[in-house]
């Protein structure tokens, strides 16, 4: 059973994260529009995040004892603040660089890395995590990191077309975002209190 | 056998004569923003989108008549005559194939005319596709309409929203947000003109939003096209849903549109508001537009309705 709810905390990582970049173009239409180059933008900030963030995560599930309590709990806070910046701000944020910077491509990617860089890095520092975790129980590393990754890129999918077919078309982005930040908060701390369990699953 | 045979290459002669005869060219091109046809038959070029529905007619020209408007609801755009007569300064957003700039420019010579097309193949193609030349009575932006809105300061008289990719529109260009961005460049008897159509779910969620930002809307069915032309002006009085206060459009220009565009026709296009259904429907605006879940086009140009 913890297990399943393990794998279900994975995949939940998977759909915030590429959820949240069919949103983020919501956010970014209305000041650049929704032409391939911003979606170019988009998707690289995001994979950006996603390498940057493997990178920290491993790094960090070699830590020892309260030096990876620590670090977990600044990744969690730095994802929560972040989410929390983007629904509250972030509309506001977008004017405010559209103003500023009058290129195009340097105000997509400027936008895309204050409102979209953060949180996705500091979510994307769990993955490794979660492999060390499984790695912790038994698992052997290649399985587990097969796992992992295989059960979060399905999240990934559910996320992406459980928000363009079925959260755009019936919510405003506005409220999508708090939704959002709800479901990391829940998400996270789970993920926390999975990840400093010592007993086997 | 022998007869079958006869049949047959009688069939293939035909058919190469017949392609021979009615293409003198089919050219595609995959841009960044677009999958584009142009075809070319006899004097006659026009410019397709590709689209999930098939290929929507975007724009059409005869080069041996470059003033005849060939896309019915081109048309139907000079309504905002009777709301401003005096077009001085134009923005059509979105250039196609420019099949409304030529007899324009012919009837205002005077007018500046400023088209904003995002995708520089579609310029290009229409400049050596379809003999349109930018002047600096016409001159073209190459960027997003709402940008060029935004960062533009230019009062506009009449204010076009014409703009497509493969048969739909951008939703940023749909909402509450970008029509009273485009009312802040009116000027105080300005017009504001976007082509609709009608048979969608968007149709009546287009309508909604537009209302909510003017107070005053006309709109215009092209015949047997499924386009609505929706006209509106940011202004109360004179109640300029009545015709008998449309302007008596100028007799200046009657002899350049001379059987090219009835104005009397084009008046009595005008239909009544659905609105029952525009009650029912969502407004659009930047925080909730799925306007690509509500269909913007189930007509192409071409068909009958």
């Amino acid at each position: 059973m913890s297990l399943l709810v393990f794998y279900l905390v994975v995949v939940t990582l998977g759909i915030l994260s590429m959820g949240f970049q069919m949103l983020g173009s919501r956010l970014l239409s209305p000041h650049f529009g929704s032409a391939i180059d911003v979606w170019a933008c988009l998707i690289s900030t995001f994979l950006a995040a996603f390498s940057i963030g493997s990178m920290a995560g491993g790094v960090i599930s070699n830590l020892e004892g309260a030096a990876r309590r620590r670090s977990q709990l600044i990744c969690a806070l730095a994802a929560v603040v972040s989410l929390a910046v983007t629904a509250l701000f972030g509309r506001a944020l977008v004017g405010q660089i559209e103003i500023a910077v009058t290129a195009v491509l340097p105000g997509v990617l400027a936008s895309c890395l204050a409102l979209f860089f953060v949180p996705v890095t500091a979510l994307s520092t769990f993955s490794p995590q979660c492999v060390q975790f499984l790695a912790q129980r038994g698992t052997a590393p290649g399985k587990a990191s097969g796992l992992v990754y295989g059960v979060s890129t399905l999240g990934n999918i559910a996320g992406v077309m459980l928000t363009t077919f079925v959260l755009i078309p019936h919510f405003r982005v506005s409220t999508l975002l708090y939704i959002w930040l709800a479901v990391a908060v829940l998400n996270l701390a789970a993920l926390l209190r999975f990840l400093r369990t010592p007993t086997s699953l | 056998m022998k007869i079958l045979r006869c049949i047959l290459g009688l069939a293939v002669a035909s058919a190469s004569l017949a392609a021979a005869e009615a293409g003198n060219y089919v050219e595609s091109f995959d841009t960044i923003y677009n999958s584009l046809t142009i075809e070319r038959t006899g004097s006659v070029v026009e410019l397709r989108a590709r689209s999930r529905r098939g290929e929507a007619l975007e724009s059409a020209v005869d080069l041996s008549d470059p003033l005849k408007l060939m896309v019915a609801y081109t048309r139907s755009l000079y309504a905002g005559l009777f709301f401003q007569p005096k077009p001085s300064r134009v923005l059509m957003i979105g250039l196609g194939g420019a099949g409304f700039h030529r007899l324009f420019s012919a009837a205002y010579p005077d007018s500046l005319l400023q088209s904003v097309e995002l995708d520089p193949k579609v310029l290009e193609l229409c400049e050596t596709r379809m003999g349109f030349k930018p002047t600096g009575k016409m001159p073209v932006a190459l960027t997003d309409g709402r940008m060029f809105v935004k960062r533009d300061k230019t009062q506009w008289d009449w204010i076009i929203l014409d703009a497509f990719r493969g048969g739909f529109v951008p939703p940023h260009l749909k909402t509450e947000e970008f029509y009273r961005e485009c009312a802040g460049r009116l000027s105080d008897r300005g017009v504001f003109i976007s082509n609709l159509h009608s048979g969608t779910e968007l149709f009546h969620s287009d309508i909604k939003t537009i209302r909510a930002v003017f107070p005053q809307v006309v709109l215009f069915e092209t015949e047997g096209r499924g386009n609505v032309i929706a006209c509106a002006v940011k202004y109360l009085t004179p109640d300029m849903t009545q015709p008998q206060n449309w302007a008596a459009v100028e007799k200046a220009v009657a002899h350049v549109f001379e059987g090219r565009l009835d104005l009397t026709a084009l008046k009595a296009e005008r239909m009544a508001i659905p609105k029952k259904q525009v009650e029912r429907a969502r407004l659009l605006t930047d925080d909730f537009s799925p306007v690509e879940f509500l269909d913007a086009m189930k007509t192409n140009n071409t068909g009958p309705k």
